[in-house]
């Protein structure tokens, strides 16, 4: 069902409506599901029993470090790579032991990966050749594509004539052509410089959010992962190890390795620990206790436990102001960020590093001596696996 | 390039440094020109149109290509050595240039020692070559056929062409193709219009250095060509032996000609493949 719909779908259809697709029977239900796979190479693990679905026009990212599997799991779903156990099911149907060939599927890869003997139209034009769609209908999607990517005029040029932006446009057009199920992104930006990276995230993410693209996204920068996913799969050691919106994902990790992920900073170890009027506490060594936002219950034992505390919930406190975590600290550093600065401060023999929008308070430099507190709700507690 | 400039070594100076710089491509010239110089010799003499092998000519004359291109012996072998370097071209262009493929982007059990196989006949002597496969060719009835010959000259130049082709191979991006299979399109498809169409100089340069190989090709024919399949090189080594003909220094004029001539685009068409 879901299938045919994402087929039927064409390219210039205006955005799906969210209500006329609740309405359908069966809008909510996955497009794409990885159930339990495993890969194993003679002693390695790759992957370990990952499972995910994918809802109709999702962009979830992949993110993780080189080593995590997140290339290892876009292989499988690629069907360059055969999983050792667990399946694959697009649309309901059983893609485990298809060839890459008869999935359907859409690839962008890193360096682009364009017919280099081929002019533009013809690379976008190649799949619907395959695909034995007539000639006047070829020129008409193709001039559609290249429409939608905003590059009507280099339809005759050769790829190698074209800027790095410019040639991942075309990849992107490619695909979109025959509309496939689902698009996977294989680190589509690395390849190219910052400036341009912001701009085509922001290219991908408007094209997704018109056609109701569902997008699997592969990258190792956290940032981007933030910017452009509906939901984010932190991979590390073959598995997922978070999963959820960004904000989420971002404010309140569950792992220390998820906290890390994001900005490795204000990440320390703990014990569990009850307060005066009996609430949960954290313990820690250089900043004593500790106070957090609900209980620590989920937390059997101080085993790995850590917490955190990102730079932009500290704040400075001025005279008489008080917090339910404040600290004297002396500023060690100062670091211009552009909008943002970080302050590097030492309590104790602890140093946290805190955020504040340039330019927005009283000077602070290297040496003084200021009062930092942040709200118990600022604390996240996390585990280390 | 770090780990070769780290172990490169700077050669000691037993030399001013301008007389070492030139003494190296100096002798090279050298040596180069010792060989080659006798082959230049034959160019005048072909020309002197005389009934003996003088040097140097006292007139200048077509006569001696007069002959060669009147003579139907020379014709037939000419036409013989056309007819199988170009059929050697061609199978082992087929067979080579899908073995490259094969071996560029395959990994699959007993990979090396088929290339090993594949790269022997370099290795084996010439005439222990030519023995093997006169002896074996005899019992199949191959000897003295065109179609033995070819085959024979397609064993020889394998090597040459699965070398050639694959550095062109080597250099393509292996997501192009990964890329056209998720669209759809088949091994065939893919190899037509995605992989030979980005490879085409190299292949072309390894079908020529077949040709090419075959067409001079000499020791291992002279085993197993019958007096009416014998190509232009075998039939200059009889007439040496026989006769000492002045027809022979028209016919290596063309011979060396078309060799040059051949290396030349063969050598372009390398350029063009490692430039893309």
């Amino acid at each position: 069902m879901n299938r045919t719909t994402a087929r039927a779908a064409t390219i210039t259809q205006a955005p799906i409506n969210p209500t006329a697709s609740e309405a359908a029977p069966d809008p909510a239900g996955p497009v794409f599901e990885i159930d339990d796979v495993s890969k194993r190479y003679s002693s390695v693990t790759a992957l370990d029993r990952v499972s995910l679905s994918v809802r109709p026009g999702e962009f979830v990212t992949l993110l993780g470090p080189s080593g995590s599997g997140k290339t290892t799991l876009l292989k499988i779903i690629a069907g360059a790579t055969r999983p050792t156990s667990g399946r694959l099911l697009l649309g309901g149907r059983d893609i485990t032991h298809e060839p890459p060939g008869t999935r359907g599927i859409g690839m962008v890869f890193q360096n682009f990966a364009l017919m280099p003997h081929m002019s533009v139209f013809e690379n976008i034009a190649f799949p619907l050749h395959i695909r034995k769609v007539p000639k006047d209908e070829i020129r008409k999607r193709v001039t559609e594509a290249l429409e939608l990517i905003q590059l009507p005029a280099v339809m005759d040029r050769k790829p190698r004539e074209l800027s790095g932006g410019q040639q991942q446009r075309v990849a992107i057009a490619r695909c979109l052509v025959y509309r496939p199920p689902i698009i996977l992104m294989d680190e589509p930006l690395g390849a190219l410089d910052k400036k341009l990276r912001e701009q085509m995230q922001y290219e991908i993410k408007r094209l997704h959010d018109d056609l109701g693209l569902t997008i699997i996204f592969v990258t190792h920068d956290q940032e981007e992962a933030l910017t452009m996913s509906d939901r984010i799969c932190l991979m590390d050691g073959g598995r997922i190890c978070e999963m959820g919106a960004p904000a989420d994902i971002y404010s309140a990790p569950k792992t220390a390795f998820a906290a890390d992920f994001f900005g490795a900073i204000n990440v320390f170890p703990g014990r569990r620990s009850a307060g005066q009027d009996g609430d949960d506490i954290i313990r820690n060594d250089d900043l004593g206790a500790i106070r957090i936002a609900g209980s620590l219950a989920p937390f059997k034992d101080s085993a790995g436990l850590h917490w955190m505390v990102r730079p932009e919930r500290i704040r400075l406190l001025e005279e008489r102001q008080t917090e339910d975590n404040a600290f004297d600290a002396i500023v060690v550093d100062r670091i211009l960020f552009g909008g943002l600065t970080r302050l590097i401060v030492r309590v104790g023999s602890a140093t946290l590093t805190l955020a504040q929008l340039t330019g927005s308070s009283a000077f602070v430099g290297k040496g003084d001596r200021i009062r930092i507190g942040w709200p118990a709700d600022a604390t996240v507690p996390l585990t280390s696996d | 390039m770090h780990s070769r400039s780290a172990i490169s070594v700077k050669p000691s100076r037993w030399l001013p440094g301008w007389l070492q710089a030139a003494f190296v491509p100096t002798w090279a010239w050298v040596a180069y020109g010792l060989m080659v110089v006798p082959c230049i010799l034959v160019i005048p003499m072909s020309f002197a149109g005389e009934d003996q092998l003088v040097f140097p000519p006292r007139q200048f004359s077509l006569d001696l290509y007069r002959k060669f291109f009147g003579s139907v012996v020379w014709m037939e072998a000419l036409k013989q050595s056309v007819v199988v370097a170009s059929g050697t071209a061609v199978l082992a262009t087929c067979i080579g240039v899908s073995a490259a493929y094969g071996f560029v982007r395959g990994r699959f059990f007993g990979r090396s020692v088929i290339g090993f196989l594949l790269f022997s006949p370099m290795l084996v002597p010439a005439v222990v070559l030519a023995l093997g496969v006169y002896l074996y060719f005899a019992r199949l009835g191959l000897t003295s056929t065109t179609l033995g010959i070819v085959f024979a000259h397609t064993v020889l130049t394998l090597p040459f062409v699965v070398v050639t082709s694959s550095s062109g191979m080597r250099q393509i991006d292996v997501n192009v193709e990964l890329a056209a299979t998720m669209m759809g399109a088949s091994r065939f498809v893919i190899l037509t219009r995605v992989v030979l169409p980005q490879v085409w100089p190299s292949v072309l340069a390894s079908a020529l250095l077949a040709f090419l190989i075959s067409f001079d090709e000499a020791v291992l024919t002279w085993f197993i060509a019958g007096a009416g399949t014998a190509t232009l090189p075998v039939v200059m080594f009889s007439s040496l032996k026989s006769e000492v003909s002045p027809i022979i220094a028209a016919a290596a004029t063309l011979l060396m000609t078309t060799t040059m001539l051949l290396s030349l685009i063969i050598a372009l068409l390398t350029k063009r493949a490692s430039d893309e």
